[in-house]
C-alpha cells in the first residue's frame, strides 16, 4: 500500500505527460490521483501496536507500515518508507488536494481563465511583486498555453467543444501529480537522504507550474524567486541532515528519533541548520518573502498545492525532523523561534490589513497561520506539538478552499482588487456564502477547523509562563488582526451594492461545488470532532 | 641486476589503447572504426581487470608506480568510454584526428593507474599534448584557442614540475606512497611550496581557479567534439591527478598545507565560476564557467582529506568528478549533435559553434532526443531531481563536508543556489522557448548512449559509488 501510494502518482505523471495530447490524459491523471488517495486511505488498516522497539539498528513495531530497499548504501541512501499517525494525515491531505486539483483541471472548472488574466505589467495591486518586475519585457511572446500544451489545448478543446470549456493543458495535470508524488514521498520517507532528495524533487515541477501556467505578468519573477529561496533552504537543511547522519552513523529517521537524536555537542548546530532550511519552506518571518509572490502568480491549482502541501513540508520537517533528531537544540533555540513566529503573526496581520488584492491577502495570511504552527512547536509542550500538527492540517484544508474560491472569483470578474469588487452576496450567493464560511474558518471561529490549532497554540504558550505569556498575548492579538482583515475582505467582496465587475457573473457551478465539497466537509469535521486526529498525533513518533 | 617481472595483465588496458593509437595512424579510412573498437576493448579490459584482485607493478621497494585497483580501472574505463563517445560525435575527420584522440585516451588510462609523480606528469602531458593540435581549427579563432591552450598548458606543466621537484627534494622519492611516509619529517616550507605548486599546476587541467581562464576561451573556440573531450575526459584527468596526489601522497605527510591550498583553490573556483557563469549569454562559455565552479566542488572534499574521514573524502571527490564529467559529456554531446551542419564544416563565421543560448529555443520540438539529454544534463549539473545523478554527487560531497567543515559545506550550498540562477533559464529556454528550430539532431546513437548512461547512474548510483571508493 505504501509503495502504491507513492508510485501511482509517479507513473501517473509520466503517463499523463506521455499522452498529454490525448483527450483522456486528464482523466488518467484523475484516476491516478484517486488511486493514490485510496491507497493512502487504506493505510490505517492493520497498523502496528505503537510500541517503538529498536532491533539491530533498525526500528520496528511503531510504524504502521514500513518497507526498505537498499539504493546506495555508500551515501546512506535507502529507499525506506514508513508511516505513522503524524505523517499519515498530511499524506492523506496531500492525496486529497492532488485529486481535487486534478479534478479541477479535468472538469475545466476554471475554463474562463485559460485566456491570459492580465496583460499589463503586474503591480502589488494586481498581484505582482512589490518591486518593479524588470524582466517582464518578454511577456507578450510568452502568452497563451505553453509549447507542448498548445497542441494539447487545441486537441482538448476540439474534442470537448460541446462542453464549451477550454481546459488547461494536461501537462499541468502531470506536473501536479509530480508534486503530489514528491510530497507524499517526503511525508513517508524514513531515511534522511531520501527525505532530502524528495524535498528537492518538489521544486522543479512546482517551478514549472508557476513559470508556465502562472499569471503572465508576474510569473517569471515569482518562479525564479521561489526556486532560489527553496533551493537555498533545502541545501542548508541538507547540511544539517548530513551533520546528523555523521554524528549518529545512520540515516534511519525512526532509529535516530527513538535513540534520542544527535549528541549534545552538535544538537544546536543541527537544529539551527535544519530550522533555517525548513523556515524558508514553512515560511517563517523573515524568510517568507518568496511566498506572496509565488502564491499570487501561480495558477489556482498551483496556489492550492503551495498552500496545502508545500508549506506543510516545512512545518512537518520542523516538527518531525528538526525537533525529532535534535530535541536539545530545539529546546535551546525555542525562544528565538517563538519570537520570530510571533513577529510573523503580527506582521502578516498588519500587512494583510492594507493589502488591496484578494489572492495576495490570502497568501500573506498563510504567513500568519504558519507562525501559529511554529509558535506552538516552539512552546514544546505536548499540547503545543499537537496544536502545531493540528493547525497544520487545518490550514491545509482551509487555505486551499480560500484559494479555490479566489480563483473562481478572479476567473469570473477578471480582477482580484478588493476595491473593484463588491456585492458578491447579491450576484452569486453560493460563492459569497462559501467565501464567508472559509474566511470564518480561517479566522478561527470555534466549531470550525481553524479554531483548535490557534486556541491551543495560545494555551500552550501560556502554559510555559514567564515571557511566553507576552508571546501568547501577542499571538492572541494576531488572531484578532486575522479576524479584522478577513472581515474587511468579506465586507469589500461580499457586501455592498453590485459593482460592474460582479454584475452578471454566474454563481458556483455544480462542478465547482463538487470539487470544493470535500474541503468544506473536512473543515466542519475537524472543527466539530478534533479528538480522533489529536489521538492519531498522540501515538505518532515525535 | 635483477630484472623485475612486469604484470602485463594490469597493463592490458594501456597496451590496448596505445596499440589502438598506433593502428589508427596507419589504417587510413578505417582509422575511426579502428579507434572506436580498440578503445572499447580497452574499456572492457579495464572492467575485467577491475573485477579481479587489485594488481600492482613496477615496484621500487614496497612502493609501486602503477596500481590497477577498482578506482583506477574504473577511471580508465571511463576515459576510454568518453573518448569513444567523442569519436562518435566527431563525424568525418582526417586520419590523424583519430590517432591524436587515441593517444590522449592512452594518456588518460596511464594516468588512472599512475602512483608516482613522474608517471603522473608524463601521463598528464600525454593526455594534453595531442589536444594542442585538436583544439586548433583553421582561422583566427582556432589559432587563438590553440595558442592560449599551449601557453596555459606549458605554464602549468612547468609549475607542476617545479612542485614535483620541491617535493622530491623534501622527501627523496617520487612515489606517492613514499611521499606519504617521508614528508612527515621533511622541511615544512619546502613541502608546502611543493604542494602548492604541484596542485596549482594540476588545477589547470581541471580548470580550477586561479588557472581557469583558458577554459571558457578555448572551449568556445575549439570544435565542439573537442570541447566535449576537454570538458569531460580531460577534466577527469585533472581531477584524478589531484585526488591521487592529495590522497595517496600529501594527505599523510603534508596535511596542513595541502588542506589550505585545496580549500583556497576550491572556494576561489566556486566563487569565480558561478559569478562568471551568471553573466554569460552563450551556451558553451556558460557551461565552461559553471564547469569551473564544479571543479571547486570536486576539490572541496579534498580539503578535509587529512582528517579522520579522509578515505570518504577522496571517494566523494572522485564520485563527484565522475558524475560531473558524465553530465558535462551529456550536455556537450547533445550540443554537438544539434549544432548546425554549416558550423560543423566551418562555414559559419564568428566566434564559437555553440551559439547563443537563445538559439536553443524550440529545441525541444525540433530535436527531442538531444534536447532531453541536454535538459537532463543541465538539471543534473544544477543538482536537482529528477536528474538524480547530480543530486547524488552533491549528497556525496555534502555528506563528507557537513560533519568536518560546515563552513565549506555552506559555501558549496551557496554556490549551488547561484548555479540555479543560470541553469534554470537555460533549461527553460530549451524546454519552453519559442524560436526557429535549430536543425535536426545528429549522432542519435551516441547521444542515446550517453543519455542511457546518465539514466543508469541515476537509477543505480551504487555502481559509480562502488568503484570510486578509493582504497589505500
Amino acid at each position: 500500500m505504501l509503495l502504491v501510494a507513492v508510485a501511482v502518482p509517479f507513473f501517473g505523471a509520466v503517463l499523463v505527460w506521455a499522452w498529454r495530447e490525448r483527450a483522456f490524459a486528464h482523466w488518467l491523471g484523475v484516476g491516478a490521483a484517486a488511486l493514490s488517495l485510496a491507497a493512502v486511505a487504506l493505510l490505517p488498516i492493520g497498523r502496528g501496536d505503537g510500541n517503538w522497539v529498536i532491533t539491530g539498528g533498525h526500528l520496528s513495531g511503531g510504524w504502521w507500515h514500513q518497507l526498505e530497499y537498499e539504493w546506495a548504501p555508500a551515501i546512506h541512501l535507502d529507499f525506506a518508507l514508513a508511516v505513522d499517525g503524524v505523517s499519515w494525515p498530511l499524506a492523506a491531505l496531500t492525496a486529497l488536494l492532488g485529486l481535487l486539483c486534478c479534478l479541477h483541471n479535468a472538469l475545466g472548472a476554471e475554463g474562463r481563465t485559460s485566456a491570459p488574466l492580465q496583460v499589463p505589467v503586474a503591480t502589488v495591486a494586481t498581484g505582482g511583486p512589490s518591486l518593479a518586475a524588470d524582466d517582464v519585457s518578454g511577456v507578450p511572446g510568452q502568452l497563451g498555453p505553453g509549447v507542448p500544451g498548445g497542441a494539447a489545448a487545441l486537441g482538448a478543446s476540439g474534442s470537448f467543444a460541446g462542453a464549451g470549456a477550454a481546459r488547461p493543458s494536461a501537462s499541468l495535470t502531470a506536473l501536479l501529480l509530480a508534486v503530489q508524488f514528491a510530497s507524499i514521498l517526503v511525508f513517508f520517507a524514513d531515511n534522511l537522504i531520501l527525505f532530502f532528495i524528495a524535498f528537492e524533487a518538489v521544486l522543479l515541477p512546482m517551478w514549472a507550474i508557476i513559470h508556465r501556467y502562472g499569471d503572465p505578468a508576474a510569473r517569471r519573477h515569482a518562479a525564479a524567486k521561489f526556486a532560489l529561496f527553496t533551493v537555498g533552504g533545502s541545501l542548508v537543511m541538507a547540511t544539517g541532515l548530513f551533520v546528523a547522519v555523521a554524528d549518529t552513523g545512520t540515516a534511519d529517521l525512526g532509529a535516530i528519533i527513538v535513540g534520542g537524536g544527535v549528541g549534545s555537542g552538535v544538537s544546536l548546530l543541527v537544529f539551527t541548520l535544519l530550522a533555517i532550511g525548513f523556515a524558508v519552506k514553512a515560511p517563517l518571518w523573515p524568510l517568507h518573502s518568496w511566498l506572496p509572490d509565488a502564491h499570487t502568480a501561480a495558477p489556482t491549482v498551483g496556489s492550492v498545492l503551495l498552500a496545502g502541501v508545500l508549506l506543510k513540508l516545512g512545518t512537518y520537517g520542523l516538527i518531525r525532523i528538526a525537533g525529532g533528531i535534535a530535541p536539545q537544540g530545539a529546546a535551546d533555540a525555542a525562544p528565538v523561534l517563538a519570537v520570530l513566529a510571533t513577529l510573523g503573526i503580527l506582521i502578516a496581520g498588519l500587512v494583510c490589513l492594507s493589502l488591496p488584492e484578494l489572492k495576495r491577502l490570502i497568501a500573506y495570511s498563510s504567513v500568519g497561520h504558519m507562525g501559529f504552527v511554529v509558535l506552538a512547536f516552539a512552546a514544546g509542550t505536548e499540547a503545543g506539538i499537537r496544536a502545531a500538527l493540528f493547525g497544520n492540517v487545518a490550514h491545509g484544508l482551509i487555505t486551499p478552499l480560500l484559494f479555490f474560491l479566489a480563483g473562481a472569483l478572479k476567473a469570473r470578474t477578471r480582477t482580484g482588487l478588493l476595491g473593484s469588487l463588491g456585492g458578491l452576496r447579491l450576484a452569486a450567493p453560493q460563492l459569497a456564502g462559501l467565501l464567508g464560511f472559509a474566511a470564518l474558518a480561517s479566522l478561527g471561529l470555534p466549531g470550525l477547523a481553524g479554531f483548535w490549532g490557534e486556541a491551543f497554540t495560545v494555551y500552550a504558550a501560556t502554559e510555559r509562563g514567564g515571557a511566553w505569556l507576552a508571546l501568547a498575548a501577542a499571538a492572541a492579538f494576531g488572531a484578532f488582526l486575522a479576524a479584522a482583515y478577513l472581515l474587511r475582505m468579506l465586507r469589500r467582496v461580499s457586501h455592498g451594492p453590485i459593482v460592474p465587475a460582479t454584475d452578471g457573473i454566474g454563481d458556483a457551478s455544480t462542478v465547482e461545488l463538487a470539487v470544493w465539497a470535500p474541503l468544506v466537509a473536512g473543515t466542519l469535521l475537524l472543527g466539530l470532532m478534533p479528538g480522533p486526529l489529536l489521538d492519531l498525533f498522540g501515538e505518532g513518533l515525535l | 641486476m635483477r630484472v623485475q617481472a612486469i604484470d602485463h595483465v594490469a597493463l592490458l588496458p594501456l597496451y590496448l589503447a596505445a596499440g589502438t593509437a598506433a593502428l589508427a595512424l596507419f589504417t587510413g579510412r578505417f582509422a575511426k572504426a579502428c579507434m572506436m573498437i580498440g578503445l572499447s576493448a580497452a574499456a572492457i579490459a579495464a572492467v575485467i581487470v577491475a573485477a579481479g584482485a587489485d594488481r600492482a607493478t613496477f615496484a621500487v621497494g614496497p612502493w609501486h608506480s602503477y596500481w590497477a585497483d577498482d578506482a583506477a580501472m574504473g577511471a580508465a574505463a571511463l576515459f576510454a568510454g568518453l573518448s569513444v563517445l567523442v569519436a562518435a560525435v566527431s563525424g568525418r575527420q582526417p586520419g590523424e584526428y583519430w590517432f591524436l584522440l587515441a593517444v590522449s585516451a592512452a594518456g588518460g588510462i596511464t594516468l588512472a593507474g599512475a602512483r608516482d609523480l613522474i608517471t603522473l606528469i608524463v601521463a598528464l602531458e600525454t593526455l594534453t599534448v595531442p589536444l594542442y593540435v585538436l583544439v586548433t581549427k583553421p582561422g583566427r579563432d582556432g589559432a587563438e584557442a590553440g595558442v592560449t591552450f599551449v601557453i596555459a598548458s606549458i605554464a602549468s606543466s612547468a609549475t607542476a614540475l617545479m612542485g614535483a621537484a620541491f617535493l622530491y627534494a623534501a622527501a627523496g622519492t617520487v612515489h606517492l606512497a613514499g611521499l606519504a611516509s617521508n614528508l612527515g619529517s621533511a622541511d615544512p616550507a619546502l613541502t608546502a611550496a611543493g604542494a602548492a605548486l604541484l596542485l596549482g599546476g594540476f588545477a589547470f587541467k581541471l580548470a580550477a581557479a586561479p588557472l581557469h581562464a583558458w577554459a571558457p576561451l578555448v572551449l568556445e573556440r575549439a570544435p565542439l567534439p573537442i570541447a566535449t573531450y576537454l570538458a569531460s575526459a580531460s577534466k577527469l584527468g585533472g581531477a584524478v591527478a589531484i585526488i591521487w596526489v592529495v590522497y595517496f601522497g600529501l594527505a599523510a605527510g603534508a596535511e596542513t598545507s595541502t588542506g589550505m591550498v585545496v580549500a583556497a583553490l576550491s572556494v576561489a573556483s566556486i566563487a569565480i565560476g558561478n559569478l562568471g557563469a551568471l553573466v554569460q549569454r552563450r551556451t558553451v562559455p556558460l557551461l565552461a564557467w559553471s564547469g569551473i565552479a564544479h571543479a571547486g566542488y570536486v576539490l572541496a572534499p579534498l580539503a578535509v582529506v587529512a582528517t579522520a574521514v579522509g578515505q570518504e573524502a577522496a571517494s566523494a571527490a572522485l564520485a563527484y568528478a565522475v558524475f560531473f564529467v558524465l553530465l558535462e559529456a551529456g550536455a556537450f554531446a547533445a550540443l554537438t549533435a544539434v549544432r548546425p551542419v554549416a558550423a560543423a564544416e566551418g562555414r559559419v563565421s564568428g566566434v564559437g559553434e555553440g551559439g547563443a543560448i537563445g538559439e536553443l529555443a524550440g529545441l525541444w520540438r525540433s530535436a527531442p532526443l538531444p534536447a532531453s539529454v541536454f535538459l537532463f544534463a543541465v538539471i543534473g549539473l544544477a543538482g536537482l531531481p529528477p536528474a538524480l545523478a547530480g543530486t547524488f554527487a552533491k549528497v556525496a560531497i555534502l555528506e563528507v563536508l557537513a560533519p568536518s567543515a560546515v563552513w565549506l559545506a555552506v559555501i558549496v550550498a551557496a554556490g549551488s543556489v547561484l548555479g540555479l540562477a543560470y541553469y534554470l533559464p537555460l533549461a527553460r529556454t530549451v524546454l519552453l522557448g519559442r524560436g526557429p528550430a535549430t536543425g535536426k539532431g545528429r549522432f542519435a546513437i551516441a547521444v542515446a548512449a550517453i543519455g542511457l548512461a546518465l539514466l543508469a547512474v541515476t537509477v543505480a548510483p551504487q555502481a559509480v559509488l562502488d568503484f570510486t571508493a578509493v582504497s589505500r
